[in-house]
């Protein structure tokens, strides 16, 4: 990398811009097309049985009469399916157990059957005609159940520092309370769907995946076929907010039915089926205990959490981990525990674990700045840490105090007046809240390949998705900016397991990581350019390296004399070349590793492993962090709840595009309110059935709901990451919760520690 | 999935009631919102559907004193009908805040009165206990944890809720609903038309196999009443009541001279608060009287853990309309 | 009532019925299976995957299409009851010269969407919105697009596009 290439450019220049979306002409016209969008000759469609029991065993299931029914091409159950693999483990843990593996029912709605027709409306038809027998078991379903298995400690990064119960004895003032959070359903807008189709061991899926390489990696092992013979393609995807990050049961069923009946197969997952086959957030029990000195200074943070995982199942999902690294805090614990239940399986939705977390955190603060009588903001103020508090390295960057003093600026937090009860305007009662938000650093390894051709356009790929995130676009803008082109110049391709490695669009992770490899992948192919000339006596960059030029408009020219230089496509041609490629990757930063290894380290060693840590003298990689401020009114006396303004303001550390960056904001808040203040996934005791699983039952926010947001960016470039971004997918709804339940304690006098904020609990 | 059923298009108001009366698994289709839904959910099943949306039952016709409503006037039409604004504007919001516009657009009045309810034990055939479905069967939904259950009108048999907003004002105004069957027409208040639970939670209302609502007569208040529609519930918009209440009120120097009031979200039936009413009639128009008819429309109210706070809530809500329509200072 | 729990399963023929129904301006003939929706008739009789599906129970608005000009949600109408009538897709809202309509463009540039999936179903809504002339106030639209959601949380940029459209007046603005 050169200097001239990574210095900012000046004004006028493509990154940073808002950009209209650029592929929103085919959002906007319908012609994106979506997985379910694809019809292949031949195509058949399956449907799914599922099991009406949450525990126990098919005693019985005729496969006679859905096979009889017209159009039917096979009737797959455990009884007549091939064994299949496992997929591969990955960051998120194993993968899901293979589908009609055998006659155990380990969940409410686990697929037991699936029926492939030559229409839609028969598959379906004759869906309901599988109607199995069973020996039924009493289903372990609540967190509480003694006869329930506890991982302790699953993901082995419960942290611990200082001395806790020292810490707490030397504090002024003492408090402690229980938190809860419920499970919550993703619930993309986009049916997933698989369109799957075999030639002989190779096979091509289209998908409703944020990880097409997973999916890709889960289908051969499934199936026992290589890796290099299945295509995985999810160019677009109807959200997914991480219910797309794994290879759920329904994806091997669908490449299984085309198997078996040698044709292409379309499977599309009914609304019910959303919310017991792709993952949801898991519920919660979290107990804080905090102790702290009259001046607000935190001496003591103990964080215990309990959530479900399914039988036999796996989710990533720490809780209490990001409240390790909130504040500057010299005693702490926090700790995990993952109960195994009867339940579909959790998996992440848009900032798994903080955003439960964080809402017991940030309402605890509130609550202890009441007992001291301090103002909240201040609470944080006083103990935000300039180092990362678990090992004590400095942050790469960490703009969280200028998150606090701008938002309560823009907010106007000075005209709240602190005692709870105290604004009103008319029926209704008027409350201010606010919170503090973080998200871990997260980054995979990543590959791209760039290549411009003789017609002097570029064309930039990996396997990456854009699932509403805008990668299209701000790639195109990363590439086009690195390249010197115009943004019509370059075409993007995402989404397709033929193109270079990419990691999953999740853990605010793609931006950084795919940012990192089409910068490389860029770099490297002006280098090779150049190259290409350095001994080439008709070209004026003879000679030249990447420090001598400047790029401009598709030209490459020589930074002490502009008129010297010449075209990508002139080089080409003189070459006698078509085009010219080149790879590039990106990693995560060593201090990532450090941070993470360095924090349980510190956590088993203490002071001694902290010095070790600092020895390595390497930054903390920062995640995105931010403040959310909330103005809520509340009418007493029939419960209602209305958010009127929310001010939201973000350290993301580069921005590539204002404008799709600020939507990732502002619908992330979106998704804050709904779990605030409506979204519950109901499970029935004693029959673990979901008894809320449709739009009309389980409540996400719809746009009447949703006020005037104020979204501002505050940060600089981060160090660790070579383009400079912190991902800005997950922060937006960190603290949202805990804001608004605070706001509400505000309005009403009234502390709310059980989400989402209804009627009900407010009367 | 719906089952394979024959789709018939009726051009004659006759031979529809005929065909449909003369096979119990044949219905008719209009909006479809329900019926559809119901079918694609598994809970309703009929071989063939008998296409009644070209018949000539559309379209909002004044009276003396009373509107006659076609059965196939769309929400979003009658929601536009100048007397509905002028006259009753509480039939106009509960109206608008029922359904979204595209709903609005399809649903007929008549569908409207028809609906099911949105108990999610009745609409998921997976669940074995359902009355309603099932005479006998059981009822899940008592032990369930859901809160959008009935607290009034209901049995042991039965809670689920009549979920219709426009009901409500319309059961206040009494409504009267034209029916047409097989050996005539016949007029049915739809204050009796629905049948509250009992030990037949699936006999729903007075309507025989095959008969055919026709038009729903509204009839008009006096000049000088005042009405409100109040719907309550966690979202701004599109979302079934927690309650509502509707009341239209004609006070003359303070004194409330006629009182008609209608619950929503409560009641296994739309229920007329005919209690409220009696307390309200006469009285002056104070906030203590309305408390006091509040309390006695919900005298009657049995809860399970998940309603229990629609008790209070109902009240809260019906003192806040008559407070609102009344004009009274809190 | 017709319990079809009470009934023992059994498996029927399908019954077929042949219609026309104008798609944007054309009209399609077709033979469909009884139990097809409008929606499933534009998508996979018809090819015209624009229309999406969301929910398939009338409770998300990501079908929305025009009926005779009214917008309705297309996955709770039969196709075999759109004989004869007007049906205005998503595909069907350009000008005949390929310029995208003032509320697609508004949608663009103001942001209104993130997967794009509801997204037909938005901007249908929208244009229909502003023909029944409740593009008043942000109050206004907010209530009635209400009727279709958006899990990624584009509201505030769909309310700022469709402000835009109604303050401008456009008189492109219809379908």
């Amino acid at each position: 990398m050169t200097s001239a290439m990574n210095e900012p450019r000046p004004a006028g220049v493509l990154i940073g811009q808002g950009l209209d979306r650029l592929d929103g002409p085919l959002k906007v016209t319908g012609a994106a097309p979506y997985p379910s969008d694809f019809d292949l000759p031949g195509m058949a469609y399956a449907s799914l049985v599922r099991s009406t029991i949450a525990s126990g065993r098919i005693s019985r299931i005729d496969r006679g009469p859905a096979e009889a029914a017209p159009g039917v091409l096979a009737v797959v159950t455990h009884e007549n399916a091939p064994k299949l693999g496992r997929g591969p483990k990955t960051i998120l843990g194993a993968a899901p157990p293979p589908p009609l593996r055998d006659d155990r029912i380990l969940h409410h709605g686990q697929f037991v059957a699936v029926v492939v027709a030559e229409t839609a409306e028969q598959a379906a038809e004759a869906a309901r005609l599988v109607q199995p027998e069973y020996d039924a078991a009493d289903p372990v379903l609540d967190l509480a159940d003694p006869r329930a298995k506890v991982r302790d400690d699953p993901w082995h990064v419960d942290m611990r520092r200082g001395n806790l119960d020292a810490g707490l004895a030397a504090a002024d003032v003492t408090f402690q309370a229980t938190y809860t959070t419920p499970e919550n359903t993703n619930n993309p807008l986009g049916l997933f769907a698989t369109v799957a189709a075999w030639e002989g061991d190779t096979l091509t899926v289209h998908d409703s995946t944020q990880w097409p390489y997973n999916t890709r990696g889960a289908l051969a092992r499934s199936f026992g076929v290589p890796e290099r013979g299945v295509r995985v393609l999810a160019p677009f995807v109807g959200g997914g907010f991480g219910s797309g990050l794994r290879a759920w049961p329904h994806v091997i069923l669908a490449a299984l039915a085309a198997r078996i009946i040698e044709r292409p197969v379309k499977l599309v997952l009914t609304r019910p089926q959303m919310f017991t086959a792709v993952g949801h957030r898991p519920n919660t029990v979290q107990n804080v205990r905090l102790g702290a000195t009259r001046d607000g200074r935190l001496l003591a943070i103990e964080h215990t959490s309990d959530s479900p995982v399914a039988m036999e199942d796996d989710n990533l999902e720490p809780i209490t981990l990001g409240t390790s690294t909130a504040y500057a805090c010299p005693n702490l614990i926090t700790r995990d525990r993952q109960i195994r239940l009867n339940v579909p399986c959790p998996g992440s939705m848009r900032a798994p674990g903080e955003a439960q977390g964080n809402f017991a955190l940030e309402s605890a603060l509130d609550e202890l700045s009441y007992d001291l009588g301090m103002d909240p903001v201040r609470l944080r103020l006083v103990n935000e840490s300039t180092v990362h508090p678990q090992t004590g390295l400095p942050w790469s960057s960490r703009a969280m105090r200028e998150c606090y003093l701008q938002g309560a600026e823009r907010f106007g937090w000075s005209l709240r007046s602190p005692e709870p009860r105290s604004m009103r305007d008319g029926d209704w009662l008027v409350g201010y809240g606010m919170a503090g938000a973080s998200f871990l650093h997260y980054q995979a390894k990543c590959q791209a390949r760039a290549s411009i051709d003789r017609d002097g356009t570029a064309y930039v790929r990996s396997a990456g998705t854009d699932i509403g995130t805008g990668t299209y676009t701000v790639m195109t803008q990363l590439a086009a900016e690195t390249l010197g082109l115009r943004t019509d110049r370059v075409r993007l391709g995402l989404g397709d397991t033929d193109l270079p490695m990419a990691p999953q669009a999740g853990g605010s992770g793609l931006t950084g990581a795919l940012g990192g490899a089409v910068h490389a992948a860029c770099v490297r192919l002006v280098h090779d350019f150049l190259r290409l000339v350095r001994n080439d006596p008709e070209s004026p960059l003879r000679g030249c390296d990447l420090e001598d030029i400047t790029l401009h408009d598709g030209r490459i020219q020589r930074t002490d004399d502009p008129t010297r230089g010449e075209t990508y496509a002139g080089i080409l041609a003189r070459h006698g070349l078509e085009e010219l490629t080149a790879d590039g990757d990106s990693s995560p930063p060593r201090g990532d590793m450090i941070a993470l290894v360095g924090s349980m380290v510190t956590s088993r060693l203490g002071r001694f492993g902290r010095a070790a840590v600092r020895a390595t003298r390497a930054v903390a990689p920062a995640g995105a962090c931010g403040a959310k401020f909330v103005e809520v009114r509340v009418d007493p006396d029939l419960g209602l709840l209305r958010v009127t303004r929310i001010v939201s303001v973000i350290d993301g550390g580069r921005i590539l595009n204002e404008k799709t960056a600020r939507s990732q904001i502002t619908g992330a808040v979106v998704g804050g309110i709904g779990m605030a203040m409506f979204e519950e996934t109901i499970t029935d005791a004693g029959t673990g059935r979901i008894a809320n699983a449709t739009f009309g039952d389980y409540l996400i926010a719809v746009n009447a709901d949703i006020p005037e947001m104020d979204v501002h960016f505050v940060g600089e470039p981060d160090p660790a990451n070579p383009i400079g971004t912190k991902g800005v997918g997950e922060i937006g709804l960190v603290g949202i919760a805990p804001a608004i339940a605070n706001a509400v304690y505000h309005a009403t006098g009234r502390r709310v520690r059980s989400l989402p904020i209804t009627i009900d609990r407010l009367l | 999935m719906m089952r394979a059923f024959e789709y018939v298009r009726a051009t004659d108001t006759a031979r529809a009631v005929e065909m449909v009366t003369a096979d119990p698994n044949t219905s008719y289709l209009a909006g479809g919102t329900t019926q559809l839904d119901l079918m694609k959910d598994g809970v309703l099943a009929p071989e063939r559907l008998v296409d009644i949306t070209h018949l000539p039952l559309r379209g909002v016709t004044g009276g003396r004193g009373a509107l006659r409503v076609g059965a196939l006037t769309t929400m979003e039409e009658l929601a536009a009908d100048t007397t509905v604004v002028e006259r009753i504007p509480f039939v106009r919001d509960a109206l608008l805040l029922g359904a979204s516009t595209q709903l609005r657009n399809m649903a007929t009045i008549a569908g409207n009165l028809l609906q099911r309810t949105r108990c999610r034990y009745f609409r998921d055939p997976a669940v074995a206990a359902c009355n309603k479905r099932e005479r006998g069967s059981g009822c899940a939904a008592m032990t369930g944890t859901a809160r959008m259950h009935a607290i009034l009108g209901t049995s042991p048999h039965c809670i689920a809720l009549h979920a219709s907003d426009v009901a409500v004002p319309l059961v206040a105004l009494d409504a009267i609903l034209r029916v047409q069957g097989r050996d005539g027409a016949r007029g049915v208040p739809l204050t009796r038309f629905y049948l509250t639970p009992g030990d037949t939670p699936d006999v729903e209302n007075l309507l025989r196999h095959g008969e055919l609502i026709t038009a729903v007569e509204i009839p008009l208040p006096a000049l000088g009443t005042r009405s409100g529609y109040l719907k309550v519930r966690d979202r701004v918009s599109y979302e079934f009541a927690l309650t509502s209440a509707a009341a239209a009120l004609l006070i003359e120097d303070g004194i409330i001279v006629e009182a008609r009031v209608g619950l929503g979200g409560v009641g296994t039936v739309p229920w007329r608060a005919r209690e409220a009413e009696e307390i309200l009639i006469g009285a002056p128009a104070t906030m203590e009287v309305f408390r006091q008819s509040a309390e006695r429309a919900l005298e009657g109210a049995r809860t399970i853990s998940g309603t229990a706070f629609k008790v209070e809530l109902a009240k809260r809500t019906l003192v806040r309309i008559l407070r609102t329509v009344s004009g009274v200072v809190a | 009532m017709t319990g079809a729990a009470a009934r023992p399963p059994r498996a029927a023929a399908p019954y077929e019925v042949d219609l026309a129904l104008r798609v944007n301006g054309i009209t399609r003939r077709l033979r469909v299976d009884t139990r097809v929706t409008l929606l499933d008739a534009l998508r996979d009789v018809l090819g015209m995957t624009g229309t999406k599906k969301g929910c398939d129970q009338g409770a998300c608005g990501a079908c929305t299409v025009l009926l005779d000009g009214r917008r309705v949600v297309s996955c709770l109408v039969l196709a075999a009851a759109c004989e004869g009538r007007d049906v205005t897709t998503i595909e069907g809202l350009a000008h005949d010269d390929g310029t995208p309509h003032p509320v697609q463009q508004a949608f663009i540039r103001h942001d209104g969407f993130q997967c794009g999936y509801c997204t037909p179903g938005q901007i249908m809504s929208a244009v229909s919105l502003l023909a029944e002339g409740r593009g008043g106030s942000d109050a206004e639209i907010r209530e009635f697009m209400s009727g279709n959601l958006c899990r990624c949380g584009a509201y505030p940029n769909i309310v700022a596009a469709i402000r835009e459209v109604a303050k401008a007046g456009d008189d492109d603005a219809g379908v």
